[in-house]
């Protein structure tokens, strides 16, 4: 559980976290996202003490980050950057097994962790192990600084646009190992991001930032469904908003049972998609899809018109609740 | 870990040896037949009453030089890596100006001067040309160690520091391996210069492979001069391509 109250960071005179209060609990996944200097690295930097914050309180379990000693404090918090910051005379095992010998494990169970840990991140221990940093390609080194980062298998992750250096394909590859990772580990994340369909695609929590200040704060459904400002708005894509939500939800959520009329030719697993299913609409001039289960057996069918009609009624749903 | 990073066989070849042992294999040949090369000597200087340098057999002059410029050497890497290091500490950053500027005074002062002031303080002999050279070889070493300390990427260090390593811990396991290959060329630069600098001693009475060069200035005897030079270059030779391999070996881990 991490938890900012009114936390305020001044360089010299200009203020680059303006209270931001925010809480994480644990074992979900909170992306700060904003454009670039809007403060949402320096508040993550503040968590693990790399920078003292100003003003407010920085809890950690309920106790505040001041009352730790910073460098015990950061042995159990994972931390991942951007450009790895892996060790370049150090080879892949070594680096991995950082931390663990750090808080002085034996040298066995650094070796058996360290092994663990790149089978869980795909990394072949024969092919990987004595290899150096620079002979790695950019997905292969981040898989190491994320095993690096869970080595001693910390509560807490702190990763700063850890994807944001590679390549689309690559970048995708890697947030679906750490949704895999997520789904298995349940650590407690922060994750900062400039790309919202990265926020969007792993968060629980999202976190809007704009100079300094928290603009808008929620589940990425509520956001999308609920931009505070024109702001949040053109970060979630303006005009594309209503796409981004549908790849956010489950064919099988809006399905209708089968009716009496003849089923649709297409089909489409319940597990994939809205967007996925409006897309193949599109494709194949259809307005009905017939919804399969993972036999391809029908077991719903997905309507143009109705699920326009649920968007509608759903966005006055959640006007009357704010 | 316990596994140390093991030099694959690409990166290492003991044929890399190769180069400096040649050097100091003729070093020792110099050094112990240059009584059998008279027949060679005396075509340089056909007047010349003696044309082996004999006051001291080669041998021993090579201990001495080796001597001056060890200690020597072991003043400046330890001097000048402190200060390096000190002055690339947040708490020292405020010295880093003076630090490289008392280290180039050192280097712009030539070192005949340094000898000649240092002489009336310290006497003749061996400390003033190790005050010397000491002096003088101080600017490469403080200069690299900076450079190369400087150099280390700032994200590595930060995530060395995230990572929940002391500063301690950083400087010695991440910063100085990082910094090696250029703090080690520093070092290179001033031995091997110190090398050929300390024959000055001998105007000062720190008897050293110097000797044979003034004596055969005084003397106008070229061959003097021709085999205290030789036995120098070599010895500069043989320390140099030693740094060499060293230089290769640090280098192959982090290309």
């Amino acid at each position: 559980m991490i938890e900012l109250r009114n936390v305020y960071k001044y360089f010299d005179d200009t203020v680059a976290v303006d209270d931001v209060s925010l809480s994480v609990p644990k074992g979900k996944f909170c992306a700060l996202v904003g454009t670039s200097g809007c403060g949402k690295s320096t508040t993550l930097r503040m968590i693990n003490r790399l920078l003292a914050h100003s003003e407010g309180e920085i809890l950690l379990d309920e106790q505040a980050i001041s009352d730790y000693d910073p460098v015990l404090l950061r042995r159990r918090i994972g931390y991942v950057i951007q450009n790895t910051g892996l060790f370049p005379h150090w080879n892949v095992a070594r680096n991995i097994g950082l931390v663990p010998r750090l808080l002085k494990w034996p040298a066995s169970q650094v070796r058996q962790r360290v092994e663990e840990l790149m089978q869980l991140l795909g990394l072949p221990v024969g092919e990987f192990a004595n290899k150096y940093p620079h002979q790695l390609s950019g997905g292969q080194a981040q898989r190491v600084g994320v095993a690096r980062a869970l080595a001693a298998d910390p509560d807490i992750l702190l990763m700063d646009e850890p994807f944001g250096a590679l390549d689309p394909i690559t970048r995708e590859k890697l947030q679906e190992m750490l949704m895999q990772l997520q789904a298995r580990l349940h650590k407690t994340i922060v994750f900062v991001t400039h790309d919202m369909d990265e926020a969007l695609r792993l968060a629980d929590h999202l976190v809007v930032m704009r100079a300094g200040k928290v603009i808008q704060q929620g589940t990425p459904l509520s956001l999308l469904q609920k931009p505070a400002d024109a702001f949040v708005d053109s970060l979630l894509g303006g005009l594309e908003r209503g796409l981004k939500q549908a790849s956010l939800t489950r064919v099988k959520d809006h399905m209708a049972p089968l009716g009496p009329t003849l089923p649709a030719q297409s089909r489409i697993p319940a597990r994939y998609t809205l967007r996925q299913a409006l897309s193949m609409m599109l494709r194949d001039h259809s307005e009905r899809l017939t919804v399969v289960d993972q036999h391809d057996m029908p077991v719903g069918e997905l309507s143009l018109r109705k699920l326009v009609k649920e968007a509608h009624s759903s966005e006055q749903g959640s006007s009357r609740e704010s | 870990m316990s596994r140390k990073p093991q030099p694959s066989l690409s990166t290492y070849h003991p044929a890399q040896l190769l180069v400096p042992v040649i050097w100091v294999v003729l070093l020792a040949l110099a050094v112990v037949a240059m009584p059998a090369t008279e027949a060679v000597f005396r075509w340089l200087a056909p007047d010349a009453r003696q044309v082996i340098y004999q006051r001291a057999d080669f041998i021993t002059l090579l201990g001495r030089h080796l001597f001056v410029v060890g200690v020597a050497a072991l003043f400046t890497v330890s001097v000048g890596l402190l200060a390096g290091v000190a002055v690339t500490r947040q708490w020292g950053r405020d010295f880093l100006p003076l630090a490289t500027q008392v280290a180039s005074m050192g280097q712009t002062f030539p070192p005949v001067a340094v000898l000649a002031l240092a002489v009336p303080a310290l006497g003749f002999g061996t400390l003033p040309i190790i005050v010397a050279l000491v002096l003088y070889g101080l600017l490469p070493i403080v200069r690299n160690t900076i450079a190369g300390l400087k150099d280390v990427d700032l994200a590595t260090i930060s995530s060395a520091r995230g990572m929940g390593m002391t500063d301690g811990q950083i400087l010695r396991q991440v910063e100085l391996p990082l910094a090696a290959p250029v703090i080690l060329a520093g070092v290179r630069t001033s031995i091997t210069i110190n090398i050929a600098t300390a024959a000055l001693g001998s105007t000062v009475g720190a008897s050293n492979l110097g000797d044979p060069i003034i004596a055969g200035i005084i003397n106008t005897n070229m061959a003097y001069v021709v085999q205290g030079a030789l036995v120098i270059a070599l010895l500069a030779l043989s320390v140099d391509s030693f740094f060499e391999v060293l230089q290769r070996r640090l280098r192959s881990h982090t290309a």
